[in-house]
């Protein structure tokens, strides 16, 4: 199952019991005749504990599939340097200033990045917010960070599909902003 | 008890609400038309509707659970008309000054207007335009602010400080003065909103540095403020009002909810008073999680955001829906619209909390941030939670000012608005999953499914629509009543 597939699964599990328990709420509410909640205060200890472990468990889990620790202990094989503009993206392999004097474009016009391995883009952004959303060849949204100005994002991902990665905007940059795209290789 | 006045200045209020609501929700639907293709539509004018809607929506229900709490806070303490009418006309002055800067200034950088973006609209509008939008939230957190102020001091007048927060609760089983949940909810809520509406004027006073105090204002040629202290202020602020506004709506729910259905009315115990005091201070640090995809953020605060975002939903389920569920098990009650919203409303707001706890998660954020999913967990606390309880007060509220009660349940029109507004933020969350991001004005074309999911989004905002209409104008009937010449 796909990231995306199970994330929605989930959701629609997790909302179809709460609904189940509104709406069960609903029916003991209508009937006539019936018991109240008996034993309020140990449910109440009850779910506490429930989801206090819950939350535990969880934030073990998922806290270290941060993007933060991911790819730190590796060495990058290629390094992408991003500026985002309105409304599109400048990247090289070199290093280059943000009025762009200096900027050399990737050999062929095209960032080329090797399968498998790990590498990283440093993205920031010359004028205001932009995203740098990596989407996969079947537009799944692969990976993500932010361009902000003055600072530098640096986002480590291994791709290990070859194919063409599209860029697209995630943050809101005036009237062009849907139209802001880029794209790069793996091979 | 209300008086006259009082009643008229509420109906008055909630008129305006609604005819905002309205007047939002077109714009909402024109948007999701948009994005289906249905009816394309200039990015520009999109943006422009999607800023006023934003801005326009978050403000009208804010003020609508601010306003309920007040109707209600008359039944402990002295509230004053003055106070709700000088924030209606502030609130009027700063909703005309927004306005004029999108529809007729064009501007169109977003409701969260993330710096420097209105000052690099790139021929997209003036910088008159920006500092008019810009002003029109310093006034509306102004007159907020003393709004806010204004209720608190209402309280104090009766409940000491510790009062006022139920500390007295903690430590004594039976306390002399109890403090009833309404006023807890209210006072906590509001200090949230006191702090987030601080933050909003400072702020907005950065923006000024640069850009001029003077409606016209000035280019600004080099933005020297730093965007992610920038960014931070301005997700503390929106992040925050929005959440506030939720607890003071479940305040109204608190208050009314037991004696909609004959029930004894809910009390205040220890757990409710630390409930309460822990859920604002966990709202005011989850707001972090809005930053997760800046990496130069400080780790720990994105550790913060994502253990503050669980622990804030700890306290909701714990205290106020095992608190709802006793009330209303097996006991006979008696259901009338209003109570029914006020049910629908708690289940909105609790699956839009499950859907934000999934994306408050830093690794499924990676691939959730600024999709669509955004959008949809947060019109589901909204649309199907914030504005039902709201609107159930209304309900409520639009008999309550001749003194009678409608004991009906108006099945159908609540129906259209469930099947409407469930269908609608449905269709955001399979957008969402599925990688289609918010605020796109179109959608490139080999996002196939997003046009599909935007289509059917609007025909259920449309559904939802004709059940709200059907609500919505016999209560606009009955405010209008306040305002002829009353029998005694
Ligand atoms: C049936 C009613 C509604 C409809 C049809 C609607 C529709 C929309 C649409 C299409 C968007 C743009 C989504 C995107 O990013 O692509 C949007 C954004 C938004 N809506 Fe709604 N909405 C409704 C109700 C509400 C309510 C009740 C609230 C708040 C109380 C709300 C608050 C917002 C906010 C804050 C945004 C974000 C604006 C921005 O990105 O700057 N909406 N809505
Ligand atoms: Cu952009």
């Amino acid at each position: 199952m796909s990231p995306h597939t199970f994330i929605l699964t989930l959701f629609l599990i997790l909302a179809a019991i709460g609904a189940a328990f509104f709406i069960h709420l609903y029916r003991v509410s209508c009937s006539t005749e019936g018991p109240g909640l008996k034993k309020v205060g140990a449910k109440r200890l009850f779910t506490l504990v429930l989801l206090l472990a819950v939350f535990l468990i969880l934030l073990s889990v998922t806290l270290p599939k941060s993007p933060y620790y991911r790819f730190t202990d590796v060495v990058p094989e290629k390094t992408v340097h991003v500026t985002a503009m309105q409304y599109t993206y400048m990247m090289s392999y070199d290093a280059f200033k943000p009025d762009m004097s200096d900027y050399k474009p990737p050999e062929g016009g095209v960032i080329t990045l090797p399968a498998g391995k790990p590498v990283e883009f440093r993205v920031t952004s010359a004028d205001v917010n932009h995203g740098f959303a990596i989407y996969n060849d079947k537009f799944e949204l692969v990976t993500q960070t932010q361009a902000m100005p003055h600072y530098v994002n640096r986002l480590r991902w291994q791709f290990d599909k070859p194919g063409t990665y599209t860029l697209l905007c995630l943050e809101f940059c005036s009237s062009g902003h849907p139209a802001m795209r880029g794209m790069f290789t793996v091979k | 008890m209300p008086t006259l006045a009082f009643k008229r200045i509420t109906s008055l209020w909630i008129i305006v609400v609604l005819v905002l609501f309205l007047s939002a929700i077109s714009m909402g639907i024109l948007m999701r038309f948009a994005q289906g293709s249905v009816s394309p539509m200039d990015p520009a004018k999109f943006y422009v509707l999607m800023t006023t809607h934003g801005v326009t929506m978050i403000g009208a229900w804010a003020a609508a659970s601010i306003l309920a709490c007040n109707y209600l806070m008359a039944r402990y303490v002295k509230v004053s008309t003055g106070l709700n009418l000088f924030a209606l006309i502030g609130t009027g002055v700063g909703v005309a000054l927004l306005w004029t800067s999108t529809f007729s200034g064009n501007f169109h950088a977003g409701w969260t207007f993330l710096y420097p973006l209105p000052f690099k609209a790139g021929g997209g509008w003036q910088a008159a335009a920006a500092n008019q939008f810009l002003w029109g939230l310093m006034l509306l957190s102004i007159v907020w602010l003393i709004w806010c102020l204004g209720m608190v001091w209402q309280i104090l007048q009766k409940y000491s400080l510790p009062q006022a927060f139920a500390w007295q609760h903690l430590s004594k089983k039976e306390p002399a003065v109890e403090t009833p949940p309404l006023i807890l909810i209210t006072m906590v809520s509001l200090v949230g909103m006191i702090v987030c509406f601080i933050t909003a004027i400072i702020l907005l006073a950065m923006f000024f540095s640069e850009s001029g105090w003077g409606l016209s204002g000035k280019p600004v040629l080099e933005a020297k403020l730093d965007p992610l202290l920038m960014k931070n202020l301005t997700f503390f602020f929106g992040h925050t009002v929005a959440n506030e506004a939720l607890y003071l709506g479940l305040a109204v729910v608190y208050e009314l909810l037991p004696e909609l259905g004959g029930r004894p009315k809910l009390h205040t115990s220890w757990y409710v008073s630390l409930g309460w005091n822990c859920a604002v201070l966990f709202i005011l640090t989850a707001f972090f999680h809005h930053l997760y995809m800046d990496f130069v953020q400080p780790q720990g605060f994105q550790i913060v955001g994502q253990v503050a975002s669980y622990l804030a939903s700890v306290p909701s389920v714990v205290v106020t829906l095992i608190s709802l569920a006793a009330v209303l098990y097996g006991r006979g009650f008696r259901w009338s619209l209003p109570s029914l919203m006020f049910l629908v409303g708690a289940a909105g707001w609790i699956i839009g909390g499950i859907g934000a706890l999934i994306d408050a998660t830093i690794s499924n954020n990676i691939i959730l941030h600024n999709t669509l999913w955004v959008p949809a967990h947060f019109h589901t606390y909204n649309l199907m939670g914030n504005v039902l309880f709201a609107l159930g007060f209304f309900c409520w509220v639009a008999d309550d000012f001749r003194g009678t009660v409608d004991p009906r349940k108006h099945g159908l029109k609540l129906v259209l608005m469930i099947i409407g507004g469930f269908g609608f933020v449905l269709m955001f969350y399979l957008g969402g999953a599925y990688s289609v991001p918010r605020r796109f004005a179109f959608y490139p074309a080999e996002l196939t499914h997003a046009q599909l999911f935007a289509t059917m989004g609007a025909w259920f905002a449309l559904v939802y629509s004709l059940g709200l209409l059907l609500v919505v104008l016999n209560v606009l009937k009955k405010c209008f009543l306040v305002f002829l010449p009353q029998r005694s």
